[in-house]
């Protein structure tokens, strides 16, 4: 009876068990159903098309003709600049670089949810996947190497877009980049093996999106290591100019179809790319071949992403830089502000319909930066900074009304532009300027310092000034003749230098170092979203302009791997680095150079003009301004070339 | 102890080839930077001589095709294939008069060539003649 009973009640228990042992299982106390981890060491399955194509494969490349050019024209050697050499691999290439992956796991130590993946590359910087739902910094904040990404997971795959990467290859052996495109990835676990499919979508150079899978497997035995730069090697690239720019002449370069000496079953005309390439029914040599396939839209509005870099929208954006240096995009048009403690120096004060808000957003500024109180965190009457009382901190930062904050000392004009000028009267007022015996050089008692190369003072106040008398208010009041103008003490505990860049935009531009912030504001020389600006008439030359910006690749130092370090802030666009401006000026030179060619042939202006000779750019420089076209820069250099 | 002395072959062959893979990859492509179906021929003297990883330099003060004097600047291979061919950091000095044979840069105008033969004539020194004597 008793052996029954017990039998019945081990059933019973038994099928308690059965029944909620799944159920336990089910639930996985302590942990939750996740998509599948990524994190751990990933080598690359080499069964895709190698690394390192021929020089001029172009095979499987949806290249527009601007991208073929832009191939064409591009040397190999450019690695040995000084400015590229430590770069990394290109983001579109990077997965198929040798060494591997590396996916480290971010976790938010409150909530251990994941915040962001990191991978990691043989010749990589770190790159952060960022999940927790961040917005992509805006259209003026610097580009990098690896970009800027987010991930979201759909299903077990996780789909990373990533935006603001610079300018770089598609693939070895050519292809190139511009700096504005998209690149969604899509990272799909099975098991031990990983895809990662990527869709590089550049309009200025495809005609439509590049897709490419590369396969790797886990492999927890070994690990990514680090490949360190050769920053000692600084005479690669042979003979003696630093600011050499290897490349080719459009339709010269004799090597792109050299590699078909051995693949003579390939026709010349696949192999030189292109979207309808990439379809079964392509056959080399059909008429009208682009129209008769289905290829696929860029998702990228690039006049739009373009024109995010200096928004055009009657507002002033502000975005902090480094040390103390601020960027203000005052509708489309940059202010460089060095904000703290000594008041405010400006770099620039852009259009006169701008002026109010500049106004208000420096003055916001400068008593956030300099004034604001904060939270006390020192008692008593020893608190290092207050030797003057007996009140501890929290009676002057929090009780107490803080002092305002200083005004505007210095405005730095880096050229006589109506665009840079214009708020020069309004907030040379607002400012203050001590100067000996109390007034400055018109009688008034305060205004800001006004500084700049005399050639501007020239300009502003010239009697026959195109445009008309400007108001004497708005005149420099300090300006320079030398090579370059110090301030002659520091300001915000850093020291700050004018230079002055000949004959560039035009006769009197100058440039400004801030020394200890790092950060070079370098006026019209440097545009993100346009061609250098020359104003011949006003003295500007090609060759002011290269020079400009050869100097300020000279002052720039990268931080780490050819990026940051030195920041450089252009009239219109973006903030860069030095390798943004070195990318600039290869452009420059690149156009320079060919218009050379054509006029040393005895071509006429309208000849050079109708060759098209900047058609691998123009959908990056020429959609912005209006004002200032291909054709007029084109035409600048023709006129101004040596 | 064959399989040992075979799973050792094949080891030190991965890591033989691991180095060449890398060498090839590193920086940039000879292919595509160099005109590997041209050859010039340098002669001059040794600036410095660079003797590093992932490749090595030497630099040359010699005349061009116009008989100007250029600084040219010559890629070589890094310090473990060439320390296996008997050259060093040593090996090269400054004032060398040097006679190289190299493939030029495809870019128009850049002064710089990767090394296949070099002969300094004063020792008789010599690379390249040999058949496992090439830049790798």
């Amino acid at each position: 009876m008793d052996r029954v009973v017990c039998g019945k009640l081990s059933a019973v228990c038994a099928l308690a068990l059965l029944v909620g042992f799944p159920v336990q299982a089910q639930i996985l106390i302590g942990r939750d159903r996740t998509p599948p981890d990524l994190a751990g060491e990933w080598v690359w399955q080499v069964d895709e098309d190698p690394g390192q194509p021929p020089y001029g494969d172009y095979l499987g490349v949806p290249f527009n003709d601007a991208g073929r050019l832009r191939a064409d024209t591009t040397a190999e050697s450019l690695w040995g600049s000084p400015e590229f050499r430590c770069r990394p691999h290109s983001m579109p290439h990077q997965w198929r670089g040798i060494g591997g992956a590396r996916f480290i796991k971010q976790l938010d130590p409150l909530t251990r949810v994941p915040v962001a993946y990191h991978v990691q590359f043989w010749r990589s910087l770190d790159r952060p996947i960022y999940l927790d739902g961040r917005a992509h910094p805006p259209g003026y904040a610097p580009h990098s190497w690896t970009g800027f990404s987010t991930g979201e997971w759909i299903g077990d795959t996780l789909v990373v877009t990533t935006t603001h990467i610079k300018d770089g290859f598609l693939k070895r052996g050519g292809p190139q980049t511009s700096d504005m495109y998209s690149m969604t990835e899509y990272l799909t676990r099975h098991d031990e093996y990983l895809t990662i499919t990527q869709i590089v979508d550049d309009p200025i150079y495809l005609a439509e999106p590049f897709v490419q899978t590369t396969n790797y497997a886990l492999d927890i035995d070994s690990s990514v290591t680090m490949e360190s730069c050769v920053t000692s090697a600084l005479g690669d690239m042979g003979g003696d100019d630093p600011h050499f720019v290897p490349h080719f002449l459009p339709d010269q370069n004799p090597y792109v179809t050299e590699w078909l000496e051995d693949q003579d079953w390939i026709p010349e005309q696949a192999a030189r790319g292109g979207a309808e390439t990439l379809y079964p029914g392509y056959a080399a040599g059909a008429a009208n071949r682009l129209a008769s396939f289905p290829i696929s839209p860029t998702a990228v509005d690039i006049e739009a992403r373009i024109a995010s870099q200096a928004p055009r929208d009657g507002e002033v954006h502000v975005l902090p830089v480094q040390g103390n240096i601020f960027l203000l995009v005052a509708d489309g048009t940059n202010i460089t502000a060095s904000v703290g403690p000594d008041g405010v120096l400006l770099v620039n004060t852009g259009s006169a319909q701008m002026t109010s808000k500049v106004i208000e957003t420096v003055s916001d500024l400068a008593e956030r930066v300099a004034a604001s109180p904060r939270p006390n965190s020192c008692m008593g009457a020893q608190c290092p900074g207050f030797p003057y009382g007996w009140a501890s901190p929290a009676f002057n930062s929090i009780a107490a009304s803080p002092a305002p904050a200083r005004p505007i000392r210095y405005i730095v004009n880096t050229s006589a532009a109506e665009v840079h000028t214009a708020g020069n009267a309004r907030l040379s007022a607002e400012g203050f300027f001590q100067r000996r015996g109390g007034t400055n050089v018109l009688g008034a008692p305060s205004n800001a310092s006004i500084i700049a190369h005399e050639n501007v003072l020239i300009a502003m106040s010239s009697p026959n000034r195109p445009g008309g008398d400007l108001p004497p208010e708005s005149w420099p009041t300090d300006t320079y003749f030398y090579k370059f103008q110090k301030l002659s003490e520091y300001f915000n505990g850093e020291g700050i230098v004018v230079y002055h860049e000949p004959a560039a935009n035009t006769d009197g531009d100058s440039i400004v170092m801030f020394r200890q912030s790092e950060v070079i504001s370098a006026g019209d020389i440097f545009s993100t979203v346009s061609y250098p600006f020359i104003d011949v008439d006003g003295g500007g030359t090609i060759r002011g302009v290269l020079d400009g910006l050869n100097h300020i690749i000279d002052l720039s130092v990268a931080e780490y791997r050819s990026q940051g370090g030195t920041w450089v802030i252009p009239s219109h666009g973006r903030v860069a680095d030095v390798a943004d401006v070195a990318s600039y000026r290869n452009m420059v030179t690149m156009v320079r150079d060919r218009v050379a060619s054509l006029k040393d042939q005895g071509m006429t202006l309208e000849q050079v003009l109708a060759a098209g000779l900047t058609r691998d750019f123009d959908g990056r420089y020429d959609t912005y301004d209006p004002d200032w076209t291909a054709d007029r820069f084109v035409a600048a250099v023709y006129r101004t070339l040596d | 102890m064959d399989k040992m002395r075979f799973l050792k072959g094949c080891a030190f062959g991965a890591i033989v080839s691991l180095a060449l893979v890398a060498a090839a990859e590193a920086h940039h492509s000879y292919g595509a930077t160099y005109n590997v179906k041209d050859q010039v021929k340098i002669e001059g003297e040794l600036v410095q001589f660079q003797f590093r990883n992932p490749h090595s330099f030497v630099h040359i003060e010699a005349p061009d095709e116009h008989g100007e004097m250029q600084r040219w600047s010559v890629e070589w291979s890094g310090t473990a294939t060439l320390t296996r061919q008997g050259i060093n950091r040593a090996t090269l000095r400054p004032g060398d008069e040097v006679i190289l044979t190299g493939r030029p840069s495809r870019a128009p105008g850049e002064r710089r060539l990767l090394m296949v033969t070099l002969l300094r004539p004063a020792d008789g020194l010599s690379w390249g003649q040999r058949p496992d004597e090439v830049t790798d």
